[in-house]
Parts: structure tokens; sequence; C-alpha cells
């Protein structure tokens, strides 16, 4: 029964990302294209903060939380939101409205992310005959984090795409934007310095990443009204 | 070039995907233990008399776990019971034993103190009277899982006709903290009158091991050293030989538990202190006796003193003549007051009363009692209940010394769960070996019937009491059943150095265990306990997961194409079949 258990906690993980592209118009206009490339970009991005990881961080043994460490861990989380920009502004799309290219490209942002971080435990843990939450709970934190990945391509799209935007909404923009982009960081230090449970870290995550996505629609409708 | 691309793109692309599949398979192959709980244990022994099997006939478990406390009449097939030695019933065991319940397995749950790791306890002899009630429910429940006498009677007490098998694997475990808590669980679990299934979830056991094999030819080792005599008159071979012989090897419930404190680990003590003792004697040509001494470390002991039999036969007629007579020692390790000689000869022999005379003359110094029990050997019995009936079906003469009134049965008193160290009483073993020293000296010495103490206290020749404590605590911390015992396991190397340092001469002798016995492996494994989820809670997340993600596409399509559109969704199927047609 324990493949089934993986199968579920599979469709949990993945399933979202598959159900959004399916069910929003970015199937209609093919921007699966994009998607992958975002997913390309991604990885790139994740082997550039590996490597910085790797070069600018201590080796902590113990699970304590270390202001310096995470103000590192956190400015080299910024290098995601520079890979976001890449994808959004200098790859070469297909002639594709500013509305479907960020969701695309939090798409397969989000995907890749998912795959990268969460294929591998999921495989050699959900399949064992060990039963714990803790997968369940992980594909919960993916959904998150794909509603999260979206919120912040159509932040940074606002930011660098779009021109005629409204003067008021730029400062918001900018402060969700580093909200969002900071995320990582504020579960980390709730998890070890507030030392958070898992399953509360993921309903906080769930709830924030809901909160922005409605934060970050709301200007999204702002800024388009002006120009339409 | 336009033509060469594909053929060349698909070779790339086989290529790929060989180098998929071959991941896929190395990823598959991945499987990490991650069971909440692993507890080690021993396995049932298992084996043949001459064909009929005995013991714990499987070794595989995969079973949800079940206490005592399940609701009466459930169909127990796929559970393992855990059974708390503390909460034993006894007769529930026998009933279910004779009467070929099926059962998923057993897994007993032995308090720490019958653990061989268990030393603390040693120090204190003192007993508790719950300890010894632990200890004889214990000793019942073994003897009826495995001793052939025990089986049949309980056969015939509850009038089954088939014959007994326990066809499920049964496994030994100690307390520990994790499997109480485990058990806890599932006693609560049980309570509500369910016991754990695949649909209801709960805790699995698994213990995964390959199929027992059988041993192949077990050999059994047989070590002895000589301590010879004084030569007058340069012909050695005239010495008469007396000869001390104990039986080391065991055999019990758990073949990875079975230490044998006391049977016969006693007797190896008392042995080895013995041949100490002497040595020092020896070593002084003042002091050398006009008698050769023997010590023989026999194996085998528990399969009819098979060892003893196949020791004596190498020897030849001369050398088997010239032993004046042995002393056998067996089980001298938690007596009070009284000590048994048993022989085979009647009591009126003259040999047999001059070595009872010395033996209770001393006892009577040391003030405690040696009794004397005769038994009849029957040569047409193949059973051999002592060690010296092997000696006189030679027709040489001996005697086992023993605490034991009776003789046991066969593979009773051979190293079972509970002779372990913390029943073992030190001082009994001193008084032992003074005992045999004392009436062996006087003997080579021509002392008899006079008050001379030579091994007397707080002489140069005083038994050393922390020699006999820490081989004892060695011999308590080696399983030593024969079967499973290499001819060069490092236990049998440490008796023969530990021989060749009191002895002049020592000699290993190897032999194949006669083939009436067959032993099989697989002895001791490690349970994993996981808790598992019921198929029950799987179908319930799919569902909800299945919904989940409904609602969510719902959503999506209204939120960005409008409710339309979502409708359209359902129609568009007819409508493309009405295109195509």
């Amino acid at each position: 029964m324990t493949v089934f258990h993986f199968f579920n906690c599979a469709i949990l993980t993945f399933g979202p990302h598959a159900v959004y592209y399916s069910a929003t118009p970015l199937s209609e206009y093919d921007t699966l294209g994009t998607s992958v490339k975002a997913a390309l970009v991604y990885l790139g991005t994740a082997l550039v903060k590996l490597v910085c990881l790797a070069t600018f961080l201590k080796v902590s043994d113990n699970e304590s939380f270390d202001p310096y460490q995470e103000f590192l861990k956190a400015l080299i989380g910024f290098i995601d939101v520079a890979g976001l920009y890449f994808a959004l502004t200098q790859l070469t799309h297909r002639n594709i409205s500013q509305n479907h290219k960020f969701q695309a490209v939090g798409l397969g942002w989000a995907f890749a992310d998912s795959v990268l971080h969460r294929l591998a435990p999921l495989w050699v843990g959900a399949r064992g005959l060990e039963f714990t939450w803790d997968y369940i709970l992980q594909g919960l934190e993916a959904n998150a984090n794909l509603v999260l990945s979206i919120s912040l391509a159509a932040l940074g799209s606002l930011m660098w795409l779009r021109k005629n935007k409204p003067k008021t909404l730029i400062p918001i923009i900018y402060t969700c934007a580093g909200i969002v982009a900071t995320m990582p960081s504020i579960t980390s230090y709730l998890r070890r310095g507030l030392g958070w449970h898992f399953p509360e870290v993921v309903g906080f995550q769930l709830f924030t990443s809901l909160v922005m996505a409605f934060i970050s629609w709301q200007l999204f409708a702002a800024c388009q009204r002006p120009s339409a | 070039m336009a033509q060469a691309k594909p053929g060349g793109e698909r070779q790339v692309l086989e290529s790929m995907y060989s180098m998929i599949a071959l991941v896929f398979i190395l990823v598959a192959c991945v499987e990490l233990c991650d069971a909440a709980t692993v507890v080690d244990v021993y396995r049932l022994i298992q084996y043949d008399i001459s064909g009929a099997p005995f013991g714990s006939r499987l070794a595989n478990l995969n079973h949800h776990a079940g206490s005592l406390h399940f609701a009466p009449g459930s169909d127990l097939s796929r559970t393992v019971l855990i059974i708390p030695l503390r909460e034993l019933n006894i007769s529930f065991v026998k009933e279910y034993i004779t009467q070929n319940q099926p059962l998923g397995g057993l897994l007993f749950l032995l308090p720490q103190i019958f653990s061989i790791e268990n030393r603390e306890r040693a120090k204190s002899n003192h007993q508790t009277d719950g300890e010894e009630l632990l200890k004889n429910d214990l000793a019942e429940l073994e003897n009826y899982l495995y001793i052939p006498r025990y089986l049949i009677s309980a056969q015939q007490e509850f009038g089954s006709s088939s014959y007994l098998l326990l066809l499920y694997p049964v496994y030994f475990a100690f307390e520990d903290d994790d499997i109480e808590a485990v058990l806890a669980d599932v006693k609560r679990n049980d309570a509500t009158g369910q016991l754990a299934t695949a649909t209801t979830g709960g805790y699995k056991f698994v213990v995964s091991v390959p199929e027992p094999k059988k041993r192949a030819s077990p050999t059994i080792t047989n070590i002895q050293g000589w301590l010879s005599g004084l030569k007058t008159d340069g012909d050695a071979n005239q010495l008469p030989t007396i000869a001390v012989v104990a039986s080391y090897d065991t055999f019990g419930a758990a073949p990875a538990l079975s230490v044998g404190s006391d049977s016969n680990g006693s007797g190896v003590v008392a042995l080895l202190e013995i041949a100490r003792l002497f040595s020092v004697l020896y070593s002084n040509p003042k002091t050398r006796g006009r008698y050769n001494l023997l010590f023989g470390l026999t194996s085998g002991g528990p399969y009819n003193y098979n060892g003893t039999h196949k020791w004596l036969r190498s020897f030849d007629q001369r050398q088997r003549e010239s032993i004046d007579y042995a002393i056998c020692l067996n089980s001298i390790g938690s007596w009070d007051n009284d000590l048994w000689i048993h022989v085979s000869k009647p009591p009126e022999n003259a040999y047999i009363k001059q070595i009872f005379e010395g033996f209770s003359n001393v006892a009577e110094e040391l003030g405690v009692k040696v009794g004397l029990k005769h038994k009849k050997i029957n040569i047409s019995n193949p059973r051999v209940a002592w060690e010296h009936e092997q000696f006189s079906r030679l027709r040489v003469t001996a005697a086992t010394l023993s605490e034991l009134s009776v003789a046991p049965e066969l593979l009773e008193s051979t190293g079972s769960l509970v002779d372990g160290r913390p029943f073992v009483n030190e001082a009994a073993i001193i008084k032992s070996v003074k005992l045999v020293a004392e009436s062996l000296a006087r003997h080579i010495y021509g002392h008899e019937g006079k008050n001379v103490q030579i091994f007397a206290d707080n002489s140069s020749l005083a038994v050393n009491p922390s020699y006999i404590k820490s081989w004892l605590d060695l011999l308590s911390q080696t399983p030593r059943v024969a079967p499973f015992l290499s001819k060069n396991d490092p236990f049998v190397l440490a008796l023969k150095k530990e021989l060749e340092d009191h002895t002049d001469e020592v000699n290993v002798q190897h032999e194949v265990l006669d083939g009436m016995f067959t032993f099989y492996d697989s002895t001791r494994a490690s349970l994993n306990v996981y808790q598992v989820a019921s198929v029950t809670f799987d179908l319930l997340l799919l569902l909800v997961l299945g919904s989940y993600l409904i609602v969510l596409f719902s959503f999506l399509v209204i939120t960005t194409r409008g409710l339309d559109d979502l409708i359209s969704l359902f129609r568009r199927p007819p409508s493309r079949k009405v295109k195509t047609a």
C-alpha cells in the first residue's frame, strides 16, 4: 500500500501545477516552451545558488539559528530574483502577452523547484512502510510554493516589464516583492529560531501565500486599469 | 545531411532511454531502513530429531501486531502476538501450541534480567520473589516450546491428535522503552475490540531474513589437557589417571541467548580452577602426585554427550584402562546445601564407595551434604542423561557431581533462557571446587580420612574467587550452542589457551556430531516496527486530493475564462465527435 501513498503524495505535490496549466488560458496559447525555459533558468540559478552557499556559508552541525548566516542566506536567496528577472526580461519568448508570460514563468519556476527539492525525498521516503504526515505536508508546501512563485513572477513583471504603472503603487510593489523573495528566510527563521513544527510552518506558508497572491492580484489589476 | 540526421537523433534518443531506464532501476533499488523502531530479536531454535521437526519452523515475519487483549474469537492468522513474560498465561500458550491454532507469529518480551548484557544485577545474588516467579514461568514456557518430552505430554493433556508444529516464527526480545511504547499503543487499539489489519492500520512487524538453512555437518570440539604425575622407575604409563570432565556447550530455546551460566558454565569454571590449583601443586616435584590428571572439556553435552562418547572412543584400550575414575561436573552453580553424586554402578561397588566416602568426608568438613544417587543405565536406550554414563558404558568408573537430583530430559537444563548470570552463585562454585579439589588431593596424596586442608583459605593454594568470577562472566556472555560454534571460535581457542597454561599437554579434537540432530540457522535478526496507515486512509486521501484538484481546476477556469468556458469544457467532446463524423 505504500506505492499508493507515494502516488497520493505525488498527486498533491505535482498535480496543482498541471491543473494550473490546463485550467488557465496558458494551455490555449501553448506557453509550455516558456515554462520549460523558465525551469531551465531555475536549474541554472539553483546551481549558482549552491555554489554561493558552499562558498560563503559555514557548515553548521547544529540546527540553531545564526542571524549572520541567515542574513547571508537571505542575500544569496535574492539570486532567485535575479534568475526570475532574467527569465522574464531576457528570454526571447514568442509573442505572448505579459499576462501569460509571468504565469508561465512562475509555473515553470515552481515546477522545477518541486521536482528538484521534493521528488527524491518523496520517492525514497513515501514508499517505505512507515507512515508519517511529512510527505503530505511537503505536498502542501509545494502548493504554497506554486502560489508564491506565481505571485513573485507577477510582481516581477509589474516591476520590470510594465512601464506606465501608477506612481503610488510602486513602493507597495517593491515591498511585496521583497517580502515574497525573503519568504524562504522567514520560514527558516520560524522553524529554527522559534522552533515551530513542520505542520505550523506549512500552515503559515499556505496562509501567507494566499495573502500575497491576493495582494499581487489586486496590484496587477490596479496596474491594468490605466492602460486599459 | 538531412537524411543522416534522423538516424543519429534516434541513436541519441535510444541511448537516452537506456540511460533513463538505468537511472530508474538504480533509484528503485534504494531501500532505506526508515522503521520507527528496530529491535534485536532472537529466534526460537529450529531443529529436527531423526527428521521429526521441532521448534519454530519459519523466520520471516511481516504481520500486524496484536496484544493479549484481543477480542475472543478473532482470527490471529495474520497477527503477531506480543506476549510480555510478566503477563504470560502459560495455559493459553500451551493451548495455542497444542491445538495448532493459526498465528502470524509470536514475540515474547523478556525482562531485562534475562539479557546477556545484564551485568549490574549479577553483583547481588539476592533474588526477589517476583523474579523467582518470572524465572519459573519462563522455564515452563521454554519447555513447551522446544523440549520434545514436554511437547508430547502437552499433546496428551490437551488431547490433540495432530503432530505439534509451530508453523510460524517465534521470537524473543528484551523489554525496552521503545517496544514498551509500541505495546502500549497496540493494547490501546486492541481494547477497541478490533485487531490491527491492513484496513485499519496500526503497527507492522517485519523481520526479513533468508529462509533458515540446515547447518551442514555440525562439528563438535573436545579439548583435553594432561597433567602428568611423578614418574618412578621410568614407566609413566603405569601411573593411574584421574579424569575431571565438564561439557561446555549449551542448547536452549534461543541459541543466540543460550549461555548456560549454571549448565554447564559452572562446571567449566570449576574444572579450570581445579586445573589451576593442581598445576601449582604439580609444578613442584616435591608435591607432584603419583597420578596423572586428565582434564576434559567436552562438547555435544546436550545431545546425549556425543562429544564425550567420541572423545572416549579416541583413547586406546590401555589409556582407558589406566583411568582410575572420572569426575564429571555438571550444574554446580546454584545450590545451597545439597549436592548429588550420580553413579551408574551400585553403591556397594568398592570404587564407588571409595569415591563417595572421599567426597562426603570433605563435604562434612565444609558443612555441606552430599548424597549418592544410583541410576542404572540401559544400553539399548540411546538417551544418556549424565556424562558419566558414557564412561560407564566403556567400563570406566565415573561419577557426576551435580546439584540436580534427577536426570534432566533430553535437551533440558542445558542452557535455557533462565540460566543466566544473575541466577548463579559464585560461592556455590567455590564450595564445589573446594570439595572436588580437596577430595581428589586426599586421594592422590593418600590422606583419606585425615583432616588436612590442602587448599585452605588464605594459603597459596586457596581457591581464587576473582578467577572464578571472571571466567563465569565470560561464559555468561558467550552463547555456546555447538552447531553454531565454528572450529576456531575465539571462545574455544580461549578455553584451549587456558588449559595450556595449566597443563603439560593439550589436544584439541574435532568431530562431527552424529546424524540424529539437524539444526537450522538464522538465530538472531532485527525486528523492524513500522507504524502503517490503513488502506482506508489512503483511499480517503486520494478522494480528498482528487476533489481538491477538481475544485482548483474549476476555480481557475471560472476566474480566468469564466463559467461558460467551464461548462463548455464538458460539452466539447460530443461536438467534436459530430465534426469528425
